[in-house]
């Protein structure tokens, strides 16, 4: 009887804040933002510029003032070319000019808390996405490639800030930074790792 | 990708060989030409196979190694094969195969090495390949080893003006090919 109890007065609780964040803009909201992503560790051995193609879309809904759950894709995709040098192998020496690419998209569930109320200012907040990607990866010797297509464990910690245009306006710039830590393992990358920067909007929908 | 960048060059050696344990070498008056096709290696002396012979020469002499003629019983016996693939999704990886020769056979290696984990988009591959073969030391088949080999892959490996460059690329990523 108690645990109905509880159940009921959590329901009660975020019906009561949907109400009242219904007041300041719409639950449902999607973003797009354009993304920098640094690679990290092993994936920086293998490609290791700064990748500036790059972008995420999501789709949330916030249960009350603070507390939001929702879904997201992006992609970003990592390039390196190196001039020619000669890789020893245990099987032999291969001169060649190597284009090491990974490209990887998203898919995950995420769950952020806001730290302040839907009315002020400025709104940071924490979430994180937990998912899969799909990690394609590239490796040309010249003209030949080594190629790899799989689904992985991502996991996506991320903070951020969310300004609305405007006290109760349902546009809000948004600017975050998200590390993604996949266990993903080829060739020379022993586990995915990267620095995410977004910059982009939210729109809140009626 | 410019067609300099599209190739690779590998090399492999027979780690047990002593190359400063031969002096001389003769070196094919022909090129193989083998497609697997047709699996009949055709002789050939195109420009480009004039140029494959002269440059690989050089590259030889400039490492220590005299050519005299194949009668004169050489140390080493340099093979030259230029290879035309036809068929697609090959899988490769680079490798030491190890080919061997019967002796007085000047012909081309048998057996190229292809690993099935590397996926390579390309159709009608063009290659050339250099095989160099002890004849000192026939294995207990009395067949010739061989101890070095260069394959090249890629865009314009048939191409007459890139031997020279690939030669020197081939030679300059195998320190050890010397007898000096």
């Amino acid at each position: 009887m108690k645990k109905i109890f509880n159940w009921m007065m959590i329901f009660a609780g975020v019906f009561a804040a949907q109400a009242v964040s219904a007041q300041v803009r719409p639950p449902l909201s999607i973003d797009v933002n354009y993304s920098v992503a640094s690679p990290l560790g092993s994936l920086q051995d293998y490609s290791g510029k700064t990748s500036f193609r790059g972008w995420t879309a999501g789709l949330q809904y916030m249960l009350n003032d603070q507390f939001s759950v929702g879904l997201r894709t992006g992609f970003q995709d990592f390039n390196e070319k190196l001039p020619r040098a000669v890789y020893p192998d245990k099987l032999g020496d291969v001169s060649a000019v190597q284009t090491r690419t990974l490209q990887v998209i998203p898919i995950q569930a995420t769950a952020g808390w806001a730290f302040t109320k839907p009315d002020k200012p400025v709104i940071p907040y924490a979430a994180v996405g937990v998912g899969v990607a799909n990690m394609d990866y590239k490796k040309y010797w010249g003209e030949f490639v080594e190629s790899d297509n799989s689904w992985q464990f991502m996991v996506s910690p991320e903070l951020g800030i969310n300004i609305p245009f405007g006290q109760a306006s349902p546009v809000l710039f948004n600017a975050n930074v998200r590390y993604n830590y996949s266990p993903y393992k080829m060739g020379d990358i022993t586990n995915f790792n990267s620095l995410q920067y977004s910059v982009g909007f939210k729109f809140h929908l009626n | 990708m410019t067609p300099e960048e599209s190739r690779i060059y590998i090399t492999n050696h027979d780690s047990q060989a002593n190359f400063k344990s031969y002096n001389t070498f003769s070196i094919v008056d022909s090129v193989a030409v083998l497609s697997n096709r047709n699996d009949t290696a055709k002789k050939a002396l195109t420009d480009y196979d004039k140029q494959l012979i002269s440059s690989v020469s050089q590259a030889m002499q400039s490492r220590g190694y005299t050519l005299v003629d194949k009668a004169a019983k050489p140390d080493l016996a340099v093979a030259l094969t230029r290879i035309d693939n036809s068929f697609t999704n090959v899988a490769w990886n680079p490798g030491w195969w190890g080919g061997v020769w019967s002796p007085g056979y000047w012909g081309y290696p048998g057996g190229w090495y292809w690993p099935s984990y590397y996926v390579v988009y390309q159709v009608n591959e063009k290659q050339t390949a250099i095989d160099v073969f002890d004849l000192k030391n026939p294995n207990a088949d009395n067949k010739y080893v061989s101890v070095w080999n260069a394959l090249w892959r890629g865009s314009g490996v048939w191409n007459t003006d890139n031997v020279a460059s690939m030669v020197q690329a081939s030679f300059d990523q195998s320190p050890y090919l010397t007898n000096k």
